[in-house]
């Protein structure tokens, strides 16, 4: 039972309880509808056999002319207007009495209704006692007070149980409409951190109640994974720091010692000695980047800016090496693309997935950098007609030193890729890749300014 | 250019590494581990040039700027931090820094920058039309460049690169500087773009005959002969 209740969702659990409202209420109308409507025939019985034993009491002696007198008194008295007698004698003769029936009524209670042409009645009892000498007496009373009651009585309930449903459907639905939005408020603060906005926080009304105390546990616990959070940053501040202090003044001296070597044989390999410590550098850099990216402090920075400008730029200032490496690097660079952000990340975004598709695919392949507004979004792609990526390798390109198999004997750190998708979600975006049918796509999308 | 400079850092290993590189490459340095020693440094001798660390016990690097420029001493000064975060920067340039380095950095970067900085306090405000080294002559405000007379034809990023070696004559600017002043990079790009547009700067500069202009200091960058 707990497992079924957990499962359901707060929609599911308000559909299943007013269903349940709804039955109860029609059950509950019909029940009193038909109470009602019991009660008003026993009562309308009870005075038909009143008056039918006052006119003629069981055993007593009878006297036709006598009670027909007696029914025609009754008849005029005001208080029993609404009553109709009628006397009959041993073939079913009408004798006397008010009313005039159309068809024989059986002994005892019976219903009586419009079919049987009964002037001013539309609903009603009947009683027939058969008397001592074989006449029969018939009492005929209406049970209905005025026409139309039975729609009436529907109209009322109808107001009335509807008037109830109405208001517990609309407190279900403002109640749960307020559920909905509170929670919206949690969730839409664990989209923003998501989207690395750390100081966001849940609203909190300050009301005590059970909302707003989930809010400030919520905050409290934001507030925790911060201080985590700095801390860790701190450390990898602290190593990046100690490391690359010693590793700076080690390529420090090996650049003095090249320029001291001349020319000789030796400076190939202090050269390359002083490659691999811009390698690990760079590493660094892109670790420290990682973090201040998904710190959001650089959020602070952000500005308007045309993307294009800056796409065109980069573009240009790449397209001599491209040609250098036997790449073909073209362009598809709709203008203007406004965006809010920040010019250095999404330039280094660019250069790194320019890069990635130069120095991963073969010579002679075309790569295509691509920005057009669509939307609400600027769409930056960046496509080669290479081998490509198989979809199951896709995901360890865009992990954290997740490298393919095919590439791990190049140069690249294997975070060109987790920086591009973390600046993209700085951006309140995100990064993709496909299959271009053939080669790789790379696509980058981020809201217009 | 042999200069007097002023290293402000409280890590003593770090101060005292610093100073014997710089040293090395024929600075006067002298150490000042905090603010006050800075101050009363200041105030006792003349250097060209100051290295202060951002993180300083007591007063920090930005307070310690801010009451220098506030009391109209005006050397260059080149801010040194591990905190390398764009709006850091930011701030250290405003509080009055003419340069910001993350750390680590190494004693020929620190050159480059210094000498650089300490030039660009030579320039007086009539730089003029044009700025010339040898036989090379750069016009910002036309966007034309010479050689021996005759005109280069520069795309507009490598008319950049040349203005930055002919302004910087015969200091080094290191790859990290050329990509802050001719890209406005704050970022390395893996690919040496630095390189590349040197190597296509050269071949127009020598397209008309002469020698290589643009000397290559290994493993630091380039200067212009």
């Amino acid at each position: 039972m707990k497992r079924a209740l957990a499962g359901l969702t707060l929609r599911g659990l308000t559909a299943i309880y007013l269903a349940l409202f709804l039955m109860a209420t029609v059950v509950t109308g019909l029940a009193t509808y038909s109470a009602t409507i019991r009660t008003i025939r026993n009562l309308v019985d009870q005075r038909l056999s009143h008056v039918s034993e006052s006119l003629a009491p069981d055993g007593g002696r009878l006297d036709r002319q006598r009670l027909i007198a007696q029914i025609d008194a009754l008849s005029r008295q005001r208080d029993t207007g609404d009553l109709g007698i009628a006397l009959f004698d041993e073939e079913g003769r009408w004798i006397g009495g008010n009313v005039r029936l159309s068809r024989r009524v059986p002994m005892g209670f019976s219903g009586v209704s419009v079919a049987d042409k009964i002037e001013g009645l539309s609903k009603g009892r009947a009683l027939a006692r058969r008397l001592g000498d074989g006449t029969v007496l018939v009492a005929i009373a209406e049970t209905e007070p005025f026409d139309n009651y039975d729609l009436e009585r529907q109209r009322i309930y109808l107001i009335g149980f509807g008037s109830i449903i109405l208001i517990v459907v609309g407190g279900t639905s403002l109640f749960s409409r307020v559920v909905h939005r509170r929670i919206t408020r949690i969730h839409s603060a664990a989209d923003a951190i998501f989207d690395g906005d750390m100081s966001y926080r849940v609203p909190v009304s300050g009301s005590k109640g059970a909302f707003d105390r989930q809010g400030i546990a919520f905050n409290r616990m934001l507030d925790r994974i911060n201080e985590l959070m700095e801390g860790i940053r701190g450390v990898s501040d602290d190593i990046a720091h100690d490391l690359r202090t010693p590793l700076a003044r080690l390529r420090g001296r090996l650049a003095a010692l090249s320029q001291k070597a001349g020319d000789g044989e030796l400076v190939v390999e202090i050269d390359e000695a002083i490659a691999q410590c811009d390698e690990i550098l760079a590493l660094f850099a892109a670790i420290l980047r990682i973090a201040e990216v998904e710190g959001g402090s650089r959020r602070a920075a952000f500005e308007r800016f045309d993307l294009s400008a800056v796409a065109q730029d980069i573009v240009a200032t790449m397209a001599p090496i491209a040609e250098e490496s036997g790449h073909e690097l073209e362009s598809g660079i709709d203008a203007p693309v406004l965006v809010e952000g920040d010019r250095q990340l999404l330039s280094q975004v660019m250069f790194n997935l320019i890069e990635n598709a130069l120095r991963h695919t073969a010579q002679g392949t075309r790569v295509r950098v691509g920005l057009m507004a669509s939307g609400a979004q600027a769409i930056l792609t960046v496509q080669d007609n290479g081998a490509g990526v198989p979809p199951d390798e896709r995901d360890t390109a865009l992990r954290r030193f997740g490298r393919l198999d095919g590439s791990r004997n190049s140069s690249g750190h294997g975070l060109g890729l987790p920086l591009v998708a973390a600046i993209a979600r700085l951006h309140g975006g995100g990064l993709e890749l496909g299959d271009a049918e053939p080669g790789l796509i790379a696509k980058i999308w981020l809201p217009l300014a | 250019m042999a200069l007097a400079i002023l290293i402000v850092e409280d890590d003593g290993e770090l101060a005292e590494n610093l100073s014997r590189e710089m040293s090395g490459l024929g600075h006067q340095c002298r150490v000042a581990a905090n603010g006050q020693q800075a101050l009363a440094a200041i105030a006792s001798e003349t250097f060209d040039a100051v290295v202060m660390d951002r993180m300083l016990p007591g007063m920090n690097g930005i307070t310690l700027i801010e009451q220098l420029r506030a009391a109209h001493v005006n050397m260059p000064i080149l801010m040194l931090s591990a905190l390398g975060r764009s709006s850091q920067k930011v701030e250290g340039l405003e509080a009055g820094a003419d340069d910001y380095v993350v750390k680590p950095v190494d004693a020929a970067e620190l050159h480059a920058r210094l000498t650089a900085l300490v030039r660009a306090r030579g320039w007086s405000a009539d730089e003029g039309d044009t700025i010339r080294a040898g036989d090379i002559i750069v016009s910002p405000t036309r966007h034309r460049a010479w050689r021996d007379g005759t005109a280069l034809e520069l795309a507009s990023t490598e008319f950049k690169l040349l203005t930055e070696l002919v302004r910087h004559n015969d200091t080094v600017l290191t790859r990290q500087m050329l990509l802050e002043r001719v890209w406005n990079y704050d970022f390395e790009p893996a690919t040496n773009i630095v390189d590349a547009y040197v190597g296509r700067l050269r071949k127009k500069l020598m397209a008309h005959g002469g020698s290589d202009p643009i000397a290559t200091v290994r493993g630091v960058g380039y200067t212009l002969r």
